[in-house]
């Protein structure tokens, strides 16, 4: 199986810091990827720099195929918005148009036609519908979380990153918001790539990358939470 | 609780708020000077200076619950009184001074020193209107006698710049003759014997002022006191500063328009000054939203929360008013030159800067800052804890229903009121636009955020689905953030509105004055004689009898007052300028009569404006000397905006003038060959065109409307592009979501140039219909076509400065880095 996003010696360092020191990974088509790892571990910057969100100081990515770390900022740019979406912990929806409106943002940018019938289903997977002209404020924490999912998906990336996706939610909505995580994988082929404090919210995942001081320290497949907190909690330690 | 405050509030917003008040500090105290000066500034004396005390009759006529009104022309006092009050204990010497027009006539040799002494250290040469003195006032005016005797009888002169027992040519009282010069002084002015005075003056008997000398070791106060004594209060006593103002009246006068010229304007400039200040606060606030949230939500009471904003706010105005103060007395300074350029403002009626306007402007906007911050801050502080932090990012919110119908109906008066000039013509007329443009103003600012959100609602469901994605994002988020949005609109549109219609109307109105003097006084030549202060008698029956004149009629202006005349007037008495005309000027000047006639303004006779009254009615004036007369109305005409509401006869006037003479005479034909007066007038000067300039004043208050607006306007954009800055660092945030969720760099910036463009054509279109409407109204009314006279460039040049200010404001701050994920 090809590996969809692919990350080459990749290190990054703001000032003297390294964030991220010489990593490479593949993350397989079709796959649910947790990252985890203590606060200033690196998993932010993986994220970020596996997502074209930012530039490797050394190393290649390549996303979909395409070799991304060389690009200038619009070029990155074009290159994410035909191939990753995202979610935020901050559900990062417009406040001043509707959900649909903002459902169709990144199309709309991307200069794309949207798919409705892709569209339509991806809101009744979710759950949204009927609630499509209302303005974000008007939905539930969870629910705009589902449509952030939902514009996420609906260029077809080739790979969905979540930062944190649950951090703001309550338990029931975040079960939900990775139940749904979960079902986009394996019923429709997609990748996600996780990032998550959660070891609950990591348990949901395929694979575990465990980071610490800017490398990956472990990778664990399907953990159950309770092994994962007891790795966390190690590690913890030996940071302290 | 200070350090905290500041903390808090970030640089952005204290700018604004800075800026806000320096601005507002600028404004108020530039206009508190021009009151002041208007109030307590004093004529410098230039005359009497070796006088102690300077009696003069009163020259204000008391209003109620107003400012008296300063009299322009001469009141006089009977010379008896010279002797009462050099008989007064502790007076050393009194004498009754005269001022009357005195001329050398020009083109004599070796005395154009009479015109310009260059030795006497005086202020400059003599005015002709009044530079004729008898004798005795010499020693008053701290001058003396260089070489030569007294003159002691008709014929007789002294003067500087000439020679003992030359003979000059001499123009005295409009009496022209030839005088011996029996002594050289060392003060400007002609100096005659006082018998001769007092009869080239025409005051019969009496006297323009009394000036008294103390005795050795009397102070003027005593002196002062003594003659108080013996005068009631009847008559004016005057020692130090105020002689200048006894001595010349007219120039007294000219301070009551320095209180009038910022009355204006001044309001205008005092609710800009509120709306900014309440507008920079309030943004300062709202960026604040979320902190002042946590803050509740961290135990702070209602009340703290207030006294933060409260503190923000004082301290960014304590930094700002010292400098605003500064600016505000270098404008008033500014604006005192351009007056005095005009001619409107006296040389030797200087602009007082005391410390009185700083205080009182620093007060004031102290209480409209700590108002505002109140206002501010009481939806923040007042929200409970929990639902502040759930509100604090809702930025959405709905402009109230009571603001946006009240801003509607307001608009919708304005432009009922507009339409006046449709229905009544004159000097009220223009009122009406002027009024509607202000209301209009306001309702703008209260319906704006509704309107801008309805008008980019139906824009943006009207846009056609391939619409590029940064120009369909700018008229979402400015439907979405109309609140936001609408306060620049509002303030650009406010500006707009005003700088057209304050500038468009005044052009208009003056146009239309113009075309009325000009059908009035077609075909009509001027000859005057400012050098010799005055038409001199004779001179009218030589152009009388010149070949080719078909009429000649005398004219000047006066001023007098009367009581309310129209509607909209003051209800109390008004001054107002009136020409001076004979019964001949029928033949000459053509003021579109009414009923009656003009041959018949003989006598205690006027004619009035054909709105205002009819035929045979009577009207009690007070004329410009402060003498009660009463009037009948002989004929009306329908030129008043030209010629004014009101036309004295001559016989009417004599008396009550400070010269005594006509300004001018109007001839008929203008092609009449006027060319021989030259020779045998030295001094006349002919003028192709007749002036009749009695829109003089209002020019002027147009001129200095024109230059307040433009320091308000300067004041209103640099406060617009303020707030859109900080508007534009506070969206960040918004810009760097959309660059995650797959904006390019080139994107967000094509999104702030469509915003930019979308905010300057709504400010545009509102300003231009707002002022257009008015505008075309009185167009109508007054020039009989649909568009306004005077500069309409200023339309391009309106749309391209709103629309600079908006693209700077909101694409410069916008840097790289912002944008970098």
């Amino acid at each position: 199986m090809s590996d969809v996003v692919t990350l080459e010696r990749v290190t990054r360092s703001y000032g003297s810091v390294t964030a991220l020191d010489d990593v490479s990974l593949g993350f397989p088509r079709g796959r649910f990827v947790a990252v985890m790892g203590p606060s200033g571990s690196g998993k932010s910057t993986l994220l970020q720099c596996a997502a074209a969100l930012d530039t490797p100081t050394s190393g290649t990515v390549r996303i979909g195929g395409v070799t991304v770390s060389g690009l200038n900022e619009t070029r990155r740019t074009e290159v994410r918005r035909k191939h990753v979406g995202f979610v935020f912990q901050s559900y990062n929806l417009l406040p001043s148009i509707t959900v649909e409106e903002n459902l169709t943002l990144p199309l709309r940018l991307a200069g794309v036609r949207p798919d409705r019938a892709w569209l339509s289903e991806l809101v009744e997977r979710v759950g949204l519908g009927g609630r499509l002209r209302r303005r974000p404020a008007e939905l539930s924490g969870g629910q705009q979380q589902r449509a952030a999912l939902v514009r996420a998906l609906a260029a077809r990336p080739d790979v969905v990153f979540a930062d944190e996706p649950t951090g703001a939610l309550d338990l029931r909505s975040a079960a939900e918001v990775l139940g749904l995580l979960r079902e986009l994988v394996d019923e429709l082929g997609q990748t996600v790539i996780m990032v998550t404090h959660d070891p609950a919210a990591a348990a949901r995942a395929h694979e575990t990358l465990v980071m610490a001081d800017g490398r990956v320290v472990d990778l664990l497949s399907a953990p159950a939470p309770e092994e994962l907190a007891v790795r966390l909690t190690r590690l913890n330690g030996v940071l302290t | 609780m200070i350090r905290t405050a500041l903390a808090m509030s970030g640089l952005g917003g204290l700018v604004v708020a800075f800026f806000a008040v320096f601005g507002g500090m600028a404004l108020v105290t530039g206009t508190g000077v021009i009151v002041e000066s208007g109030l307590r500034s004093q004529v410098n004396s230039t005359r009497l200076t070796g006088a102690d005390v300077v009696v003069s009759a009163r020259q204000l006529v008391p209003r109620k619950e107003d400012l008296p009104v300063a009299l322009p022309e001469r009141a006089t006092l009977p010379s008896s009184i010279v002797d009462r009050l050099s008989r007064l204990p502790g007076v050393e010497s009194a004498v009754g001074d005269l001022s009357f027009p005195a001329a050398v006539v020009p083109g004599q040799p070796s005395t154009s020193g009479a015109v310009t002494p260059g030795t006497s250290g005086s202020t400059g040469p003599a005015d002709p209107a009044a530079a004729g003195h008898g004798w005795s006032s010499l020693a008053f005016s701290g001058g003396k006698a260089v070489e030569g005797a007294p003159p002691r009888r008709d014929g007789e002169l002294a003067m500087a710049g000439a020679r003992v027992g030359q003979e000059v040519r001499v123009v005295a009282g409009g009496r022209p003759g030839r005088y011996r010069v029996t002594a050289v002084i060392d003060a400007p002015g002609l100096y005659f014997a006082d018998s001769t005075a007092a009869e080239l003056s025409g005051r019969s008997g009496r006297v323009d002022l009394v000036a008294l000398r103390a005795g050795r070791g009397i102070t003027a106060q005593t002196v002062a006191a003594e003659a108080e004594r013996l005068l009631g209060d009847r008559y004016v006593i005057s020692t130090g500063g105020a002689r200048g103002d006894a001595e010349r009246p007219g120039t007294a006068a000219a301070r009551g328009m320095l209180i009038a010229l910022p009355a204006s304007i001044g309001g205008i400039s005092l609710i800009t000054v509120g709306f900014v200040i309440g507008g920079g606060l309030s943004l300062s606030v709202n960026r604040q939203r979320r902190d002042l949230a946590l803050l509740r939500a961290a135990g702070a009471t209602p009340r703290q929360v207030r006294r933060l904003v409260a503190v923000q706010g004082c301290v960014a105005a304590l930094a700002a008013l010292p400098p605003g103060a500064a600016l505000g007395y270098y404008l008033a300074a500014r604006l005192g030159e351009l007056l005095e350029g005009t001619g409107a403002l006296p040389p030797d009626l200087p602009l007082t800067y005391g410390p009185l306007p700083a205080v009182a402007a620093a007060v004031l906007l102290f209480g409209v800052v700590r108002l505002a911050a109140w206002t501010a801050s009481l939806k923040a502080s007042r929200m409970p804890p929990v639902s502040a932090v759930a509100e604090s990012k809702a930025e959405p919110r709905v402009p109230s229903r009571v603001r946006t119908g009240g801003g509607l109906l307001l608009m919708l008066v304005a432009l009922g009121l507009s339409a006046t000039p449709l229905l009544v013509r004159g000097e009220i007329a223009g009122l009406g636009p002027a009024t509607a443009a202000l209301l209009a103003i306001v309702g703008l600012a209260l319906a704006g955020p509704m309107l801008v959100q309805a008008a980019m609602g139906a824009l943006a469901r009207r846009l056609p689905s391939g619409l590029s994605a940064p120009l369909w994002l700018a008229v979402t988020n400015t439907h979405g953030y109309a609140l936001r949005t609408a306060g620049a609109v509002a303030a650009l549109g406010m500006m707009v509105t005003l700088g057209l219609s304050v500038v468009l109307t005044q052009t208009t109105i003056s146009q239309a004055k113009a075309d009325e003097v000009n059908a009035g006084l077609a075909d009509v030549a001027s000859v005057s004689a400012p050098r010799l202060g005055g038409v001199p008698h004779g001179l009218l029956d030589d152009v009388r009898a010149l070949p080719g004149v078909m009429a000649a009629a005398p004219a000047s202006t006066t001023t007098v007052l009367t009581r309310s005349l129209a509607v909209g007037d003051d209800p109390g008495l008004h001054a107002r300028t009136a020409m001076i005309l004979g019964p001949e000027a029928g033949g000459v000047v053509d003021l579109g009569v009414v009923e009656g006639s003009m041959g018949e303004l003989k006598g205690d006779t006027v004619a009035l404006d054909a709105d205002l009254g009819e035929v045979g009615e009577r009207l009690d004036l007070l004329m410009g000397d402060g003498t009660p007369v009463r009037a009948r109305v002989v004929a009306t005409y329908s030129r008043a905006l030209g010629f004014g509401a009101l036309v004295l006869s001559r016989d009417l006037a004599a008396g009550h003038t400070t010269t005594g003479l006509d300004a001018e005479i109007l001839v008929r034909p203008a092609a009449a060959d006027l060319s021989s007066l030259a020779k045998t007038w030295p001094g006349a000067e002919v003028s192709r065109r007749a002036a009749a300039s009695i829109a003089d004043a209002d020019a002027t208050q147009g001129l200095v409307n024109i230059a307040v607006l433009a320091v308000l306007i300067g004041y209103v954009l640099v406060s617009v592009a303020n707030r859109l800055v900080a508007t534009t660092t506070g969206r960040v945030e918004e810009l760097l979501a959309l660059r995650r969720l797959g904006a390019t760099p080139g994107q967000v910036r094509r999104m702030l140039r469509w915003e930019s463009l979308v905010i300057a054509l709504a400010a545009c279109a509102a300003g231009l219909v707002l002022a257009g409407v008015p505008l075309v109204m009185l167009s109508v009314g007054f020039l009989g076509r649909p568009w306004p006279a005077g500069p309409l460039w200023l339309v391009p040049a309106s749309v391209l400065v709103v629309a600079l200010v908006v693209w700077a404001a909101v694409n410069l701050p916008v840097r790289r880095r912002h944008l970098a994920l």
